[in-house]
């Protein structure tokens, strides 16, 4: 019974995991939204795609989970933010670019390791776990490149260059915001229940299974791709 | 443990099936537009799918295009070479005014060029991409060891209504090498009903060749598609939209079972190494036996002694017809196989009369809709024929499916660890 419970729970997660990346995409229905609806529609577009960028809001969700109180949250998340609007404005707007693969899957990455470290994968492993404002940071920045190569992705014109970029990134915020609500909520009451530590573990799990999914995924992408 | 493990190899190989989904796809051309309903003297744009019609994998570069050409009105206009733009490294397109009212046909006609695949791969692709009869000749004449140096050719056309007015130009002959011509205008018939599409070699009617014949479902006129109806805006805007995705297309692809299939063919194995091809080119790379999934759906039709096949129009959608015509190569020193492919699309809507039943049948009631075409109001009350709509997103797994997959994997794990504590 319990064997059969093992592989229920991992050919599940096998196959569902797999599909987090597909919603990450930049869509041609973004594209048309972005032709026709002037800088609203980047700032919608920009709030679409955090929200619907499933890996940014493991990390990000990852992140709480590992912080207690508002203040802590509040510290973190603007680290994150900073981070992130550094590396969209300045690489969307020199443009540099990389491999969304690649970059994607150093997203992942960041997925996977936040999972770890809040299962505590550095202690069991005795490696003194680095600075998790610092990593913050990082991956902010990390985030923030995959956001600008997907805004890189569109075609954007030259015109009102500067005010598309910052209106992507102020819809990305916004998107931002309303993913952390329900986030921090969840997490927030979760804390108080019984079984909290169950869930942290469930949670935590999944982020890790869903960081190496989406890590294989993107290499695959990378070596069999056609980007 | 090594139950975990097995478990573990047993259910990557399932999640890269899965994923091969994404890139493993052979390298039909076609003209694609979003929607094919089109407003007069309106910007538009259509795009050449290099891969499947769902997903172009590659851009065509220009030298290969040896014609591309617009039919309306009487008029025959080609399309300007510095015209097409690429997007993604994966997509070409090109921006045109539409023009005036009327039935237009858009075809663009490719060079000719050689791949060389060994036996193996030949053969896998003959069988992947439904090119049957040029396989069971092989197998009767037993030629299934012997390689092949193919030379290939894409010829494809796509018919779209611009306005309301039907004109004549769809069945106009483009002279392409091979190319499909349909019998009756296609914005005259209408979901439920079927068409006749005549097949062309040279010219002349093609008997007993393969037709296949699919289509992307669209949801024009269903609300449950999760549209994102904007009922503010009154017109039924059919221009010009890139978004226009059909998530809810018939083609899936997790129907099919890959269970048999061993993949084992690489990138490497379609390589057009010396052949000077370039990435646009008729790839069969990745065709890893996922390909009877992609290639012979929908419906498999033979042409009669006329050349022509009917064509089931079951569902509001985009149809994409596709033939490869191959014939084996004996005067030539280079080359074992030629081939024709031939692409042909359009689209399909409830007759406007029946649509209005179905609508009142499903009770939708979304206030008015003014639906414009060329100025002539179509009204429907009832939704909102916005083809801005907001799929929740287009190119896979909508959000609340993402929330609730995530809930159940994170239930089960929760179960898993409460269990254990």
């Amino acid at each position: 019974m319990k064997t059969l419970s093992s592989k229920g729970v991992i050919t599940f997660l096998f196959v569902c995991v797999p599909f987090l990346s597909f919603a990450h995409d930049v869509t041609s229905a973004d594209q048309e939204i972005l032709r026709n609806g002037g800088l609203w529609a980047y700032i919608r577009v920009g709030a679409t795609h955090m929200l619907t960028g499933y890996d940014h809001l493991l990390f990000l969700a990852g992140v709480i989970f590992y912080l207690k109180g508002f203040k802590d949250i509040l510290k973190f998340i603007t680290v994150f933010t900073i981070g992130h609007c550094i590396t969209l404005i300045g690489a969307t707007y020199t443009g540099v670019t990389a491999n969304e693969y690649l970059v994607d899957a150093v997203i992942a990455l960041s997925v996977f390791y936040k999972g770890f470290e809040n299962l505590g994968g550095f202690e069991k492993l005795n490696i003194k776990s680095p600075n998790l404002l610092l990593m913050v940071g990082l991956f902010g920045l990390i985030h923030g490149f995959g956001l600008s190569t997907r805004l890189q992705s569109f075609d954007i014109g030259s015109d009102q260059f500067l005010a598309k970029i910052l209106c992507f990134n102020l819809g990305v915020e916004v998107g931002q915001i309303l993913a952390l609500i329900p986030i921090v909520f969840i997490i927030t009451m979760s804390r108080k229940q019984k079984q909290f530590e169950a869930f942290y573990k469930a949670v935590n799990w999944y982020i890790v299974l869903a960081g190496v999914c989406l890590f294989i995924y993107q290499m695959y992408g990378y070596f069999n791709g056609y980007h | 443990m090594s139950y975990i493990k097995s478990l573990i190899i047993k259910n990557v190989r399932a999640f890269f099936l899965l994923v091969a989904f994404g890139f493993l796809c052979s390298h039909n051309l076609y003209i694609k537009f979003d929607t094919y309903f089109l407003f007069p003297n309106d910007e538009a744009t259509f795009s050449l799918f290099n891969g499947t019609f769902e997903n172009s994998e590659n851009i065509i570069t220009r030298d290969r295009i040896i014609d591309a050409t617009i039919v309306g009105n009487n008029e025959k206009s080609a399309i300007d070479t510095n015209l097409w733009k690429d997007k993604d490294s994966t997509v070409t397109y090109v921006e045109f005014k539409t023009g005036d009212a009327g039935t237009y046909v858009a075809g663009v006609s490719t060079k000719p060029r050689n791949i060389e695949l060994t036996a193996e791969k030949f053969n896998d692709y003959l069988k992947h991409d439904g090119v049957v009869d040029m396989l069971k000749f092989r197998e009767d004449n037993n030629l299934l060891a012997k390689d092949a140096v193919e030379s290939y050719q894409k010829h494809v056309k796509a018919i779209y209504q611009v306005g309301d007015v039907k004109s004549n130009d769809w069945q106009t002959e483009f002279g392409y090498p091979i190319e499909f011509i349909p019998l009756e205008n296609p914005y005259e018939k209408y979901t439920h009903e079927s068409l006749e599409v005549k097949l062309l070699l040279d010219g002349k009617p093609l008997p007993n060749q393969l037709v296949y014949a699919d289509y992307l479902k669209t949801n024009y006129f269903e609300d449950e598609h999760n549209h994102d109806h904007s009922h503010d805006n009154d017109e039924h805007e059919h221009a010009n939209h890139e978004g226009h995705n059909h998530e809810g297309h018939n083609h899936n692809h997790d129907e099919h079972d890959h269970s048999d299939h061993d993949h084992d063919h690489d990138h490497e194995g379609h390589d057009h190494e010396g052949h000077n091809h370039d990435n646009d080119a008729h790839h069969h790379e990745g065709d890893d036996h996922n390909h009877d999934h992609s290639h012979s759906k929908g419906q498999q039709l033979r042409t009669n002694d006329q050349g022509v096949v009917k064509v089931d129009l079951p569902e509001d959608g985009i149809y994409y017809l596709r033939t490869i015509h191959m014939t084996n190569v004996t005067d030539n020193a280079q080359l074992t196989h030629e081939s024709k492919w031939a692409t042909l699309t359009f689209e399909v809507i409830h007759n406007i009369d029946e649509h209005g039943h179905d609508h009142n049948h499903h009770d939708h009631n979304h206030g008015e809709h003014h639906h414009a075409h060329d100025g002539h109001d179509h009204d429907h009350e009832g939704h909102d024929h916005d083809h801005h709509h907001d799929h929740e997103h287009e190119d896979g797994l909508p959000l609340w499916v993402f929330v609730l997959g995530s809930i159940a994997i994170i239930g089960v794990l929760f179960l898993v660890f409460r269990r254990k504590n």
